[in-house]
């Protein structure tokens, strides 16, 4: 036991200080409030959490927020955990350490699942645990309700875990033999969320008649058990922040059970998954000519950053999910029947279709936040371009060169994507494309401060480069001000024309450009200089 | 080719590790700079290639500035680490591909040169594999070829022949030889004191950040029945 504290407290610290690492501020007060900043984040989960309370309250079931909640909770953490175990688990560097060691098999999956538990808790906290607080407090504090939630809180993360787990690490272990492994490996993630998420809406869209939904009311807790049919512990876990015991001691016994079963196959996935996939790794061979062909500069950098990204499976995946996320979601939900083309013709949707149009457009670069990382994804390897004869413009500059380049790319499919299934206008399409342009620029200039003032350097796995990483959450705290800003112009201008709206959007995004662009080759020129690999 | 002038780094105002150091290496010259772990030598190697900037002092090399013409004075010089750390999802070749166009190689000479230091490195054919796959010796060899490829007027090493079997470590040695013989100049780090006692015309000892030393061999030795290493251990033994 000792053994595994000891192993999960080293896993734990180097995932938190991943985190807290190069908050580079002096003062603990401002120290708490750079870490505190992201968790701002909440406000739209707040505003989520309360609309949907009030919608279940009127009909008289306020304890389904819980439910939905908790299941969207779960099928986040589905999404987000498969990267990160994927991460953790195949791709860190401190398995050769960890192998090492005189310590049992289970012991070492088990610590490198406690990071997997804090990243998903973290996730859990925005959605599940506002949904907690507003149910125990909203019609007085109710101290049985809060505690059990607390407690189903901390649990949450361990069904979507394991399972995760259970299902990823023989999964990789499958599709991670032949030359092409990195490849095999964003493809098979890419069809396995496909299918989880294909599941999870089949589960839960069903036609819905109007006898079937009478006889489901005249039933007590018909709607608890019809939401909560595909995921049955939701039915459990609601029940038990209502107070019942006995539904509490079976989402207590179901997650005990998960942590048995897991337990009980841990040396299988030791040895038959995670050795094996790493001893594959070392067969990576690829054979070719030798060439002798000059390029540009520019090219050849941007070529590096780009490579960066896409020879490693954890980056290109989380890239990948970031910029295609409204195409997956958009083909899943038609597929699915959830969505169809005549949802985008109708007339009240009319006066938005550009806004839709612009900001799917955008997502890529808002989404993405590819620079915020783009010093970190590096690592050790970012002494090579500070001792090469470029200037520090120039190396700052071909960096938000390579962010531009994918976000673009994704945003021209998307655009395609988008101009085939909503009535755009030629007009509106250029409007859009004009926007997303700017706000591209913008967002990639911009974060790259975040990550000149934030270089982690130093990463065991590399989820902490890309994902596990205050850069991100500020990169997001950017886009959620900037989103404010807009809408508030928005509201503040009735009278105005949605393309003009999104004319003045694009001439706002330019200025912030010039005035971002100003400071990163001015005072961040210097800072970039001061990084230390 | 390379003055160091008065040089210190202080990290968070407090903790000086290079203690205003000043050094002169002529052009064809090869130094070797020694000193025990934690002297500051690859703090003084950063200093001199731009990864870091002095807190206090000038560097500059062949006339110009580290700080000031940072891109002109990057084009005189290239640098191995003590890490064979790089970019390796990419082929060997892909990679002195790369360091030939920042270097502005012509293809004849990149041709030329990259048969000629990745043949004799034996690793010529593993040119189209990638960098991954390489062992470590092989990837300090490829970053030893990539370095000598635009034929720099300053070749810096830091711990240049650790991972490197005594087959490749004897070519390396000849191939810094042959540089300084061409009028190249040689700035490298070594623990290996037989190395520096046998190849070097200059030998620089830093200790706590300060330059104790640098002389030619015989001065510093002061007698020939003493060897370079005796010499070391008697400079910076603690009091």
């Amino acid at each position: 036991m000792n053994k595994l504290i000891a192993l999960t407290k080293i896993q734990v610290n180097d995932f938190l200080s991943k985190y807290t690492q190069y908050l580079n501020v002096k003062n603990k007060w401002l120290r708490i409030l750079a870490l505190v900043l992201p968790a701002l984040l909440i406000l739209p989960a707040l505003q989520l959490v309360t609309k949907m309370y009030d919608a279940f309250s009127s009909m008289g079931f306020p304890e389904l927020t819980i439910t939905y909640m908790y299941i969207g909770n779960v099928m986040m953490m589905f999404f987000a955990g498969i990267p990160f175990i994927i991460s953790v688990f195949f791709y860190s560097k401190d398995l050769k350490f960890l192998a090492s060691l005189p310590v049992k098999n289970d012991t070492i999956v088990f610590s490198k699942l406690a990071t997997v538990y804090i990243y998903l808790l973290t996730i859990g906290c925005f959605f599940f645990g506002t949904s907690v607080i507003i149910y125990s407090t909203r019609e007085g504090f109710q101290l049985l309700s809060f505690i059990t939630g607390l407690i189903a809180l901390f649990l949450s993360p361990l069904l979507p875990m394991i399972l995760s787990a259970l299902i990823i690490i023989p999964f990789m272990s499958f599709i991670s033999r032949g030359k092409k492994r990195n490849m095999m490996v964003v493809a098979g993630n890419l069809l396995l969320l496909a299918a989880i998420i294909y599941l999870q809406t089949v589960l839960v869209s069903v036609e819905m008649e109007p006898e079937v939904l009478d006889s489901i009311l005249l039933q007590e807790d018909g709607l608890l058990k019809f939401i909560g049919r595909s995921f049955p512990p939701s039915i459990w876990l609601t029940k038990m922040v209502q107070g019942s015991v006995i539904n509490g001691g079976f989402f207590i016994l179901l997650n005990i059970a998960f942590i048995f079963a897991l337990k009980l196959v841990c040396h299988l996935l030791y040895s038959r998954s995670l050795l094996a996939f790493n001893q594959e790794g070392g067969a990576l061979v690829e054979k070719g000519k030798i060439y002798y062909k000059a390029r540009s500069k520019t090219i050849q950098m941007i070529k590096r950053h780009i490579g960066i990204i896409f020879s490693n499976p954890i980056f290109l995946l989380n890239t990948v999910l970031n910029m295609l996320i409204p195409i997956l979601m958009f083909a899943m939900m038609s597929f699915t029947g959830e969505l169809t083309s005549g949802i985008f013709t109708s007339p009240m949707l009319a006066p938005y279709i550009i806004y839709i149009y612009a900001a799917t457009i955008t997502t890529p670069a808002i989404i993405g936040s590819l620079s915020a990382t783009v010093i970190t994804r590096e690592g050790k390897a970012f002494w090579e371009t500070k001792v090469l004869p470029i200037s520090t413009v120039d190396n700052i500059r071909y960096r938000i060169y390579a962010t531009l380049v994918l976000s673009f790319a994704g945003s021209i499919i998307i655009a395609i994507a988008g101009a085939i299934y909503l009535p755009v206008t030629y007009t509106m399409m250029i409007m859009a494309i004009v926007f997303c342009i700017c706000g591209t620029l913008f967002f990639s200039t911009v974060d790259i401060i975040i990550n000149i003032e934030r270089p982690t350097l130093n990463w065991t796995s590399p989820t902490a480069a890309v994902k596990n990483n205050l850069n991100v959450m500020l990169a997001l705290l950017i886009r959620v001000v900037i989103g404010g800003g807009l809408y508030l112009l928005y509201l503040m201008m009735p009278n105005f024309s949605a393309n003009t709206i999104i004319l003045i959007g694009s001439i706002a995004f330019l200025i912030l450009y010039v005035v971002v662009n100003y400071f990163v080759f001015g005072r961040y020129k210097e800072k970039f200089n001061n990084i230390i690999p | 080719m390379l003055v160091l002038k008065n040089v210190s780094k202080t990290y968070d105002k407090k903790k000086k590790v290079v203690d205003n150091i000043s050094l002169e290496i002529n052009k064809g010259e090869i130094i070797g700079f020694i000193g025990p772990n934690g002297a500051g030598k690859t703090t003084t190697i950063k200093m001199i290639t731009g990864i870091i900037a002095p807190t206090e002092g000038s560097i500059e090399i062949n006339g110009m500035d580290i700080s000031k013409t940072p891109i002109e004075a990057k084009k005189n010089f290239t640098f191995v680490p003590d890490h064979p750390t790089i970019f390796d999802a990419i082929k060997g070749i892909d990679y002195l591909n790369f360091i030939a166009d920042m270097y502005e190689v012509s293809i004849k000479d990149r041709r030329e040169r990259i048969e000629k230091f990745t043949k004799a490195f034996q690793i010529y054919d593993a040119l189209p594999q990638t960098v991954s796959s390489y062992s470590h010796g092989m990837r300090q060899k490829l970053l030893i070829s990539g370095a000598l490829l635009p034929n720099p007027n300053l070749f810096i090493l830091d711990e240049p022949l650790v991972g490197l079997d005594p087959h490749s470590a004897r070519i390396l040695k000849d191939l810094m030889k042959e540089h300084c013989e061409k009028g190249g100049t040689i700035f490298f780090s070594s623990h290996g004191l037989e190395v520096v006692e046998n190849l070097c015309d200059r030998v620089a000892i830093i200790h706590k950040g300060k330059l104790i030393a640098c002389d030619v061999l015989e001065n510093i030795k002061k007698s020939k029945d003493i060897t370079l290493e005796e010499v070391f251990l008697e400079m910076t033994k603690d009091e």
